[in-house]
């Protein structure tokens, strides 16, 4: 079940409004428009299986683009396949094939609780009795959700709320999955639960899942493959490690000494922080071994980290090269 | 299909009894402003007032089995964003809407029936000699008047898709239905040329129609033409609906993240 995307583009109309007494007035009676172009010339493939991380800044185009590959949006131009389906059709079988997790959003009735969700959802997506036992058991024991089925939705927590989201998402076993910040707004350790949860429903039901998120952990820990996108282009698609290796040809060292010794530490790399005894330095990539290894034997060296820098650096170069494409 | 809509009954059954109070205070307070016109009519008109107290309870009923909230749901639902669950599952979200309906009327329809039978103890106006054909012309009535105002009310909630504040313009509608429906008066109390024209648009047949089979007020042929007007507004409201949606899913911006 793959997804197929060729030379989409997405255009709305946004009527302008000024702020300030006469002009919201005048707009009243003279409406303009602006057209914007949310989603331009976007191309890629993702085969079955797979699982890739779409990034971007707020208003980069990666909702627009979910929300036409799940049907609920009518691109201006371009063509989709989502399973060999065209989702705009809106076909029965291709609904029942895939899912759609936005983190902001839920498909949970509010005031009853989420069991009555999953019961509708059950006989909407005509799912038999056994399967869906053995589904919901699944997804009951993985999510930890037996205390949560029969409390009313309002009452939960937001984490909470997210896990049993991810539950009335999955009853239906799809195929397909797209999830649009599934981890907005969770702490760190139910972030990481969700985290686990996905990877392993990725790895063990063989589900192909286009994840957006906010968080540079989430991208890291699930997906190989990112798409990054900026004001609607395509910016990169490939590997997260090429794309690191490319845009950072350097490595943080991370050197923890008992005394800082008063060196031109700018022979070795550039300086990023000296603390007290701790000295951190940008390394070029090829450098890294003659560098530690010269460390190592100069100085008393307690412990040595080297690691890539953080994905956030990354993902603004990438933003800004495209900029300066464009 | 039967199955699903068992499924969603019993899940609007749950939801209703989740807000209970606020069920009640919205079934009570929608009966004050008939009220209130009653003991107006009673006051200029005191030798009819057995007719009036007769006509404005009929009313009473018929609103309430006829009412339709979906303009406020939807209005709320795309505004908001939530609509685009309805839109990715594999069931037309109409049904909910259906289903709802159902439910609350079949509660409006257990408590105001033995509550009317309970004041026709006291109130004599109350006691009637329906033929059971007229019975099951009101019934038949009733439905064609419950399921013009709900597809009238849905279109109106597909507007939003367009338009982001719906319910004001159905506001006005649901002003213009006040008179031409039969809420302020019996039809028969208004002039002339306005219960000509009454009789060409659909308000009529969302409230007046099933409650003048039961006052007796149209006879014979006029109420096979009541029924050939309903059948054409319900005809031409279920065309209107099918084309708002699809044309409202092409032009949806599924709003919010």
């Amino acid at each position: 079940m793959s997804i197929e995307v060729q030379q989409l583009n997405k255009q709305f109309q946004i009527h302008v409004r000024q702020a300030g007494w006469t002009d919201a007035l005048r707009s009243l009676f003279k409406r303009e428009y602006r057209l914007v172009e949310a989603v331009k010339d976007i191309s890629f493939h993702i085969p079955s299986g797979e699982i890739v991380g779409f990034l971007g800044p707020n208003g980069a185009g990666k909702t627009t683009t979910i929300k036409m590959l799940a049907g609920l949006l009518h691109p201006t131009a371009g063509q989709i396949r989502v399973g060999g389906y065209v989702p705009f059709e809106q076909k029965a079988e291709f609904k029942k094939m895939m899912s759609l997790v936005m983190g902001q959003k839920s498909q949970l009735i509010w005031d009853i609780p989420p069991m009555e969700t999953f019961l509708v959802n059950k006989a909407i997506y005509e799912i038999e009795e056994r399967t869906f036992r053995q589904t919901l058991d699944e997804l009951v024991e993985l999510l930890e959700l037996e205390p949560l089925l029969t409390k009313p939705t309002r009452s939960l927590s937001l984490g909470q709320r997210m896990k049993c989201e991810l539950a009335a998402a999955l009853l239906h076993r799809p195929k397909i999955l797209f999830l649009d910040e599934p981890t907005i707004g969770l702490d760190v350790h139910t972030q990481e639960k969700v985290r686990q949860f996905i990877g392993k429903y990725n790895r063990e039901h063989k589900t192909t899942i286009l994840l957006t998120s906010h968080y540079m952990g989430d991208v890291t820990a699930l997906c190989d493959r990112v798409l990054i996108i900026n004001h609607g282009k395509l910016l990169y698609d490939g590997d997260l490690k090429v794309l690191t290796e490319k845009l950072t040809p350097y490595k943080l060292l991370e050197l923890r000494l008992p005394d800082v010794p008063n060196i031109p530490w700018n022979t070795y790399g550039e300086l990023v922080a000296v603390e007290e005894g701790k000295v951190t330095l940008r390394v070029p990539r090829e450098r890294i071994p003659e560098v530690s290894a010269q460390f190592l034997q100069q100085f008393e060296v307690h412990d040595l980290n080297i690691e890539d820098p953080p994905m956030e650096e990354v993902i603004t170069l990438a933003f800004q090269e495209g900029s300066h494409a464009s | 299909m039967l199955h699903k809509y068992v499924v969603l009954l019993r899940m609007k059954y749950v939801e209703m009894f989740a807000y209970q109070l606020a069920t009640i205070v919205w079934m009570t307070g929608a009966m004050v402003q008939p009220l209130i016109t009653m003991l107006v009519w009673m006051n200029i008109y005191p030798e009819q007032e057995e007719a009036f107290i007769f006509y404005f309870a009929v009313l009473i009923f018929v609103e309430r089995m006829t009412s339709a909230w979906d303009v406020w749901e939807l209005e709320r639902e795309i505004r908001e964003g939530t609509f685009s669950y309805q839109i990715v599952r594999p069931f037309h979200p109409i049904h909910w809407a259906i289903a709802e309906n159902f439910v609350y009327k079949a509660l409006f329809f257990v408590i105001l029936l033995p509550v009317w039978g309970i004041l026709a103890v006291f109130v004599p106006a109350l006691r009637f000699q329906l033929s059971t054909l007229q019975v099951l012309l009101f019934l038949a009535a009733l439905i064609v008047a419950a399921a013009i105002r709900f597809l009238f009310s849905y279109s109106f909630g597909l507007l939003g898709f367009w338009i982001t504040k719906v319910t004001a313009v159905y506001g006005m509608f649901e002003a213009i239905s006040l008179f031409l429906s039969g809420r302020i008066a019996p039809l028969s109390l208004l002039p002339p040329l306005i219960q000509k024209i009454s009789l060409y648009l659909p308000f009529r047949y969302m409230i007046g129609f099933p409650i003048e089979i039961v006052t007796g007020s149209i006879q014979g042929t006029a109420v096979m033409y009541g029924f050939v007007g309903a059948m054409s507004w319900l005809l031409f409201f279920m065309i209107v609906l099918s084309l708002l949606w699809k044309a409202g899913l092409k032009k949806n911006q599924a709003v919010g993240g």
